[in-house]
Protein backbone atom coordinates (compact mmCIF):
# COMPACT_ATOMS: atom_id res chain seq x y z
CA UNK A 1 0.00 0.00 0.00
CA UNK A 2 1.67 3.58 -1.19
CA UNK A 3 1.06 5.85 1.19
CA UNK A 4 1.22 9.42 0.33
CA UNK A 5 3.02 12.15 2.10
CA UNK A 6 1.09 15.43 3.15
CA UNK A 7 2.30 18.25 2.08
CA UNK A 8 3.40 20.98 4.20
CA UNK A 9 0.82 23.82 3.39
CA UNK A 10 0.34 26.68 4.89
CA UNK A 11 -2.46 27.08 7.35
CA UNK A 12 -5.29 30.27 5.84
CA UNK A 13 -8.33 31.44 6.36
CA UNK A 14 -10.86 30.50 3.13
CA UNK A 15 -12.36 33.81 2.48
CA UNK A 16 -14.65 32.37 -0.78
CA UNK A 17 -17.46 32.34 2.00
CA UNK A 18 -17.04 35.51 3.21
CA UNK A 19 -16.44 37.75 -0.09
CA UNK A 20 -19.75 35.76 -1.64
CA UNK A 21 -21.69 37.17 1.71
CA UNK A 22 -20.23 40.78 1.49
CA UNK A 23 -20.42 41.00 -2.48
CA UNK A 24 -24.61 39.95 -2.04
CA UNK A 25 -24.36 42.79 0.40
CA UNK A 26 -22.81 45.47 -1.46
CA UNK A 27 -24.93 44.13 -4.47
CA UNK A 28 -28.30 44.61 -2.41
CA UNK A 29 -27.10 48.38 -1.24
CA UNK A 30 -26.24 49.19 -4.74
CA UNK A 31 -29.95 48.27 -6.30
CA UNK A 32 -31.51 49.17 -2.78
CA UNK A 33 -30.42 52.83 -2.75
CA UNK A 34 -32.10 55.71 -3.74
CA UNK A 35 -30.27 59.08 -3.80
CA UNK A 36 -32.68 61.82 -2.27
CA UNK A 37 -32.92 64.65 -4.96
CA UNK A 38 -31.71 68.24 -4.46
CA UNK A 39 -34.56 69.61 -3.07
CA UNK A 40 -35.50 73.04 -1.88
CA UNK A 41 -38.44 74.83 -0.47
CA UNK A 42 -40.30 77.88 0.27
CA UNK A 43 -40.98 78.18 4.41
CA UNK A 44 -45.22 79.82 3.92
CA UNK A 45 -47.02 80.13 7.17
CA UNK A 46 -50.93 78.85 7.08
CA UNK A 47 -52.58 81.19 10.05
CA UNK A 48 -56.14 79.53 11.40
CA UNK A 49 -58.57 81.39 9.61
CA UNK A 50 -60.43 83.73 12.08
CA UNK A 51 -63.90 83.32 11.36
CA UNK A 52 -65.54 85.81 13.80
CA UNK A 53 -65.24 89.86 13.92
CA UNK A 54 -62.12 90.64 12.61
CA UNK A 55 -60.61 94.23 12.53
CA UNK A 56 -59.78 96.14 9.64
CA UNK A 57 -56.02 95.44 8.14
CA UNK A 58 -53.34 98.34 8.70
CA UNK A 59 -52.52 97.64 4.61
CA UNK A 60 -54.69 96.46 2.25
CA UNK A 61 -52.75 94.05 0.24
CA UNK A 62 -51.43 93.61 -2.53
CA UNK A 63 -53.36 91.25 -4.52
CA UNK A 64 -51.50 89.15 -7.86
CA UNK A 65 -53.56 87.62 -10.09
CA UNK A 66 -51.47 84.97 -11.77
CA UNK A 67 -52.92 82.51 -14.94
CA UNK A 68 -51.32 80.07 -16.70
CA UNK A 69 -51.21 80.78 -20.72
CA UNK A 70 -49.59 78.06 -21.94
CA UNK A 71 -47.36 74.90 -20.43
CA UNK A 72 -43.93 76.72 -21.39
CA UNK A 73 -42.24 78.61 -17.95
CA UNK A 74 -42.67 82.01 -19.64
CA UNK A 75 -46.37 81.48 -20.55
CA UNK A 76 -47.80 83.13 -17.57
CA UNK A 77 -49.93 86.32 -17.45
CA UNK A 78 -49.96 88.51 -14.19
CA UNK A 79 -52.39 91.45 -12.86
CA UNK A 80 -52.20 93.22 -9.80
CA UNK A 81 -55.81 94.24 -8.26
CA UNK A 82 -55.93 97.98 -7.93
CA UNK A 83 -54.87 100.91 -9.74
CA UNK A 84 -51.53 99.75 -11.09
CA UNK A 85 -50.35 99.79 -14.05
CA UNK A 86 -50.07 96.32 -16.08
CA UNK A 87 -47.98 93.67 -15.22
CA UNK A 88 -46.60 91.72 -18.64
CA UNK A 89 -44.15 89.57 -17.00
CA UNK A 90 -42.24 87.88 -13.99
CA UNK A 91 -39.41 90.63 -14.62
CA UNK A 92 -41.88 93.38 -14.94
CA UNK A 93 -43.16 92.00 -11.50
CA UNK A 94 -40.02 91.73 -9.89
CA UNK A 95 -39.38 95.55 -10.97
CA UNK A 96 -42.15 96.52 -9.87
CA UNK A 97 -42.05 95.04 -6.27
CA UNK A 98 -38.56 96.22 -5.91
CA UNK A 99 -39.28 100.07 -6.92
CA UNK A 100 -41.83 100.10 -4.91
CA UNK A 101 -40.46 98.46 -1.62
CA UNK A 102 -40.16 101.08 1.09
CA UNK A 103 -36.57 101.45 2.31
CA UNK A 104 -35.13 100.84 -0.68
CA UNK A 105 -33.12 102.65 -3.31
CA UNK A 106 -34.09 105.79 -3.46
CA UNK A 107 -36.49 105.24 -0.17
CA UNK A 108 -39.51 106.42 -2.30
CA UNK A 109 -41.61 103.22 -1.99
CA UNK A 110 -45.26 102.19 -1.15
CA UNK A 111 -44.51 99.18 0.72
CA UNK A 112 -42.81 97.74 3.59
CA UNK A 113 -40.77 94.40 3.95
CA UNK A 114 -44.36 92.73 5.53
CA UNK A 115 -46.61 94.46 3.53
CA UNK A 116 -49.16 91.66 3.15
CA UNK A 117 -48.76 89.94 -0.69
CA UNK A 118 -51.75 87.14 -1.54
CA UNK A 119 -51.09 85.91 -4.39
CA UNK A 120 -54.14 84.91 -6.52
CA UNK A 121 -54.14 81.92 -9.41
CA UNK A 122 -56.75 80.77 -11.32
CA UNK A 123 -58.18 77.16 -10.79
CA UNK A 124 -56.43 75.83 -13.78
CA UNK A 125 -52.82 77.77 -13.51
CA UNK A 126 -50.33 75.72 -13.46
CA UNK A 127 -48.32 75.03 -10.10
CA UNK A 128 -44.80 76.17 -11.60
CA UNK A 129 -46.54 79.05 -12.58
CA UNK A 130 -47.89 79.93 -9.29
CA UNK A 131 -44.11 78.78 -7.60
CA UNK A 132 -42.48 81.08 -9.92
CA UNK A 133 -44.62 84.20 -8.89
CA UNK A 134 -43.98 83.58 -5.14
CA UNK A 135 -40.41 83.01 -5.63
CA UNK A 136 -40.14 86.40 -7.59
CA UNK A 137 -41.99 88.33 -4.43
CA UNK A 138 -39.50 86.32 -2.09
CA UNK A 139 -36.66 87.50 -4.57
CA UNK A 140 -37.93 90.80 -3.77
CA UNK A 141 -37.16 90.13 0.21
CA UNK A 142 -40.99 90.62 1.04
CA UNK A 143 -41.88 88.41 3.95
CA UNK A 144 -45.61 88.34 4.21
CA UNK A 145 -46.93 85.99 1.28
CA UNK A 146 -49.56 83.87 1.20
CA UNK A 147 -51.88 81.62 -1.63
CA UNK A 148 -54.90 82.95 -1.74
CA UNK A 149 -58.07 81.11 -2.68
CA UNK A 150 -58.15 80.66 -6.85
CA UNK A 151 -60.00 82.86 -8.54
CA UNK B 1 25.84 28.51 -4.71
CA UNK B 2 22.93 26.81 -3.20
CA UNK B 3 19.65 27.45 -5.27
CA UNK B 4 16.41 27.52 -3.68
CA UNK B 5 13.84 25.20 -4.56
CA UNK B 6 10.24 26.93 -5.83
CA UNK B 7 7.64 26.03 -2.80
CA UNK B 8 4.70 24.16 -4.56
CA UNK B 9 2.27 26.04 -3.25
CA UNK B 10 -0.74 27.42 -6.03
CA UNK B 11 -0.30 31.12 -6.95
CA UNK B 12 -3.15 33.03 -4.53
CA UNK B 13 -4.12 36.38 -5.50
CA UNK B 14 -3.56 39.18 -2.87
CA UNK B 15 -7.04 39.59 -1.28
CA UNK B 16 -6.67 42.30 1.19
CA UNK B 17 -6.92 45.48 -0.95
CA UNK B 18 -10.70 44.29 -2.66
CA UNK B 19 -11.65 43.46 0.82
CA UNK B 20 -10.96 46.53 2.16
CA UNK B 21 -12.60 48.35 -0.87
CA UNK B 22 -15.70 45.95 -0.61
CA UNK B 23 -16.17 46.70 2.68
CA UNK B 24 -15.92 50.49 2.46
CA UNK B 25 -18.38 50.35 -0.73
CA UNK B 26 -20.86 48.75 1.81
CA UNK B 27 -20.29 51.21 4.42
CA UNK B 28 -20.96 53.82 1.87
CA UNK B 29 -24.18 52.53 0.77
CA UNK B 30 -25.48 51.77 4.53
CA UNK B 31 -24.99 54.76 5.86
CA UNK B 32 -26.61 56.58 2.27
CA UNK B 33 -29.49 54.60 2.18
CA UNK B 34 -30.62 55.74 5.21
CA UNK B 35 -31.04 59.50 5.06
CA UNK B 36 -33.14 58.78 2.04
CA UNK B 37 -36.71 60.04 2.60
CA UNK B 38 -39.21 57.13 1.95
CA UNK B 39 -42.26 59.58 2.28
CA UNK B 40 -41.34 61.32 -0.80
CA UNK B 41 -42.36 60.21 -4.57
CA UNK B 42 -40.49 60.84 -7.49
CA UNK B 43 -41.97 63.91 -8.89
CA UNK B 44 -40.50 66.40 -11.62
CA UNK B 45 -40.58 69.07 -9.20
CA UNK B 46 -41.33 72.74 -10.22
CA UNK B 47 -37.84 74.50 -10.84
CA UNK B 48 -37.62 78.57 -11.08
CA UNK B 49 -35.19 80.00 -12.21
CA UNK B 50 -33.19 82.43 -9.66
CA UNK B 51 -34.47 80.33 -7.14
CA UNK B 52 -34.65 82.53 -4.17
CA UNK B 53 -35.64 79.33 -2.21
CA UNK B 54 -33.60 77.61 0.87
CA UNK B 55 -32.50 74.46 1.74
CA UNK B 56 -35.22 73.09 4.55
CA UNK B 57 -33.34 72.74 7.85
CA UNK B 58 -34.10 68.77 9.43
CA UNK B 59 -36.56 69.51 11.52
CA UNK B 60 -39.36 66.50 11.61
CA UNK B 61 -41.43 67.06 8.96
CA UNK B 62 -44.72 65.37 7.12
CA UNK B 63 -44.58 64.77 3.56
CA UNK B 64 -47.55 65.33 1.64
CA UNK B 65 -47.20 64.49 -1.85
CA UNK B 66 -49.86 65.27 -4.70
CA UNK B 67 -49.67 62.47 -6.95
CA UNK B 68 -50.09 63.68 -10.86
CA UNK B 69 -51.96 62.10 -13.26
CA UNK B 70 -52.30 63.44 -17.11
CA UNK B 71 -53.71 66.91 -18.01
CA UNK B 72 -52.85 68.82 -14.54
CA UNK B 73 -55.01 66.70 -12.31
CA UNK B 74 -54.32 64.20 -10.13
CA UNK B 75 -54.76 60.95 -9.01
CA UNK B 76 -54.62 61.14 -4.94
CA UNK B 77 -52.41 62.50 -2.01
CA UNK B 78 -49.98 60.57 -0.94
CA UNK B 79 -49.08 61.20 2.99
CA UNK B 80 -47.40 58.77 5.36
CA UNK B 81 -47.50 55.81 3.76
CA UNK B 82 -51.04 56.32 3.11
CA UNK B 83 -52.92 57.36 -0.48
CA UNK B 84 -55.76 60.06 0.23
CA UNK B 85 -58.73 60.67 -2.57
CA UNK B 86 -59.04 63.24 -4.24
CA UNK B 87 -62.51 63.71 -2.60
CA UNK B 88 -61.84 62.97 0.80
CA UNK B 89 -60.05 65.95 2.55
CA UNK B 90 -60.60 65.20 6.10
CA UNK B 91 -58.79 62.38 5.92
CA UNK B 92 -55.33 64.20 5.12
CA UNK B 93 -56.08 66.77 7.58
CA UNK B 94 -56.37 63.77 10.02
CA UNK B 95 -53.02 62.19 8.95
CA UNK B 96 -51.48 65.53 9.18
CA UNK B 97 -52.91 66.16 12.53
CA UNK B 98 -51.94 62.91 14.01
CA UNK B 99 -48.49 63.27 12.32
CA UNK B 100 -47.96 66.71 14.42
CA UNK B 101 -48.88 65.55 17.34
CA UNK B 102 -46.26 63.00 16.96
CA UNK B 103 -43.47 65.92 16.85
CA UNK B 104 -43.64 67.06 13.76
CA UNK B 105 -43.32 70.42 13.03
CA UNK B 106 -43.04 71.10 9.26
CA UNK B 107 -45.38 69.94 6.19
CA UNK B 108 -44.05 69.86 3.02
CA UNK B 109 -45.99 69.72 -0.14
CA UNK B 110 -45.09 68.70 -3.16
CA UNK B 111 -46.77 68.67 -6.13
CA UNK B 112 -45.43 68.21 -10.28
CA UNK B 113 -45.10 70.99 -12.28
CA UNK B 114 -47.97 70.57 -14.48
CA UNK B 115 -50.77 70.18 -11.45
CA UNK B 116 -53.76 72.55 -11.39
CA UNK B 117 -53.86 75.43 -8.94
CA UNK B 118 -57.06 74.12 -7.28
CA UNK B 119 -55.55 70.82 -5.97
CA UNK B 120 -52.92 72.48 -4.16
CA UNK B 121 -55.36 74.95 -2.39
CA UNK B 122 -57.43 72.11 -1.84
CA UNK B 123 -54.69 70.41 0.10
CA UNK B 124 -53.61 74.05 1.60
CA UNK B 125 -56.39 74.30 2.96
CA UNK B 126 -56.55 70.73 4.67
CA UNK B 127 -53.64 71.02 6.37
CA UNK B 128 -55.00 74.66 7.42
CA UNK B 129 -57.96 72.80 8.73
CA UNK B 130 -55.45 71.08 11.38
CA UNK B 131 -55.89 74.12 13.79
CA UNK B 132 -52.42 74.53 14.90
CA UNK B 133 -50.74 76.72 12.00
CA UNK B 134 -47.85 74.64 10.90
CA UNK B 135 -45.16 75.78 8.62
CA UNK B 136 -45.31 74.89 5.50
CA UNK B 137 -42.55 74.13 3.21
CA UNK B 138 -43.82 74.47 -0.71
CA UNK B 139 -40.84 71.98 -2.15
CA UNK B 140 -39.08 72.87 -5.18
CA UNK B 141 -36.41 71.52 -7.65
CA UNK B 142 -32.83 72.97 -6.57
CA UNK B 143 -30.61 70.66 -8.68
CA UNK B 144 -30.33 72.99 -11.23
CA UNK B 145 -29.31 76.20 -10.03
Amino acid sequence: MIIRRRKAGTIGLNLTSMIDVVFLLLVYFMVATEFKTAEESFPMDVPIRNHGQTLALDNEPLVILVESSGVGEKEIRLRLEGPWDPISSLNALSTFLRSNKAGGFGNSGLFTENHPIRIKPTSDTRWEHAIATYNIVVGANYTNISLDEPL
Amino acid sequence: MARRGIPSSAINANMTPMIDVTFLLIVFFVVVSQIVDRDAVPLDLPAPTQAASGIPDSAEHVTVNLVPIAGGEISGIVVGGHTVAVDAMDELTSIVNTRLQGGATDVHLRADRATKYLYIHQAIEAIRAVGTSPRMQLVVDGEYR
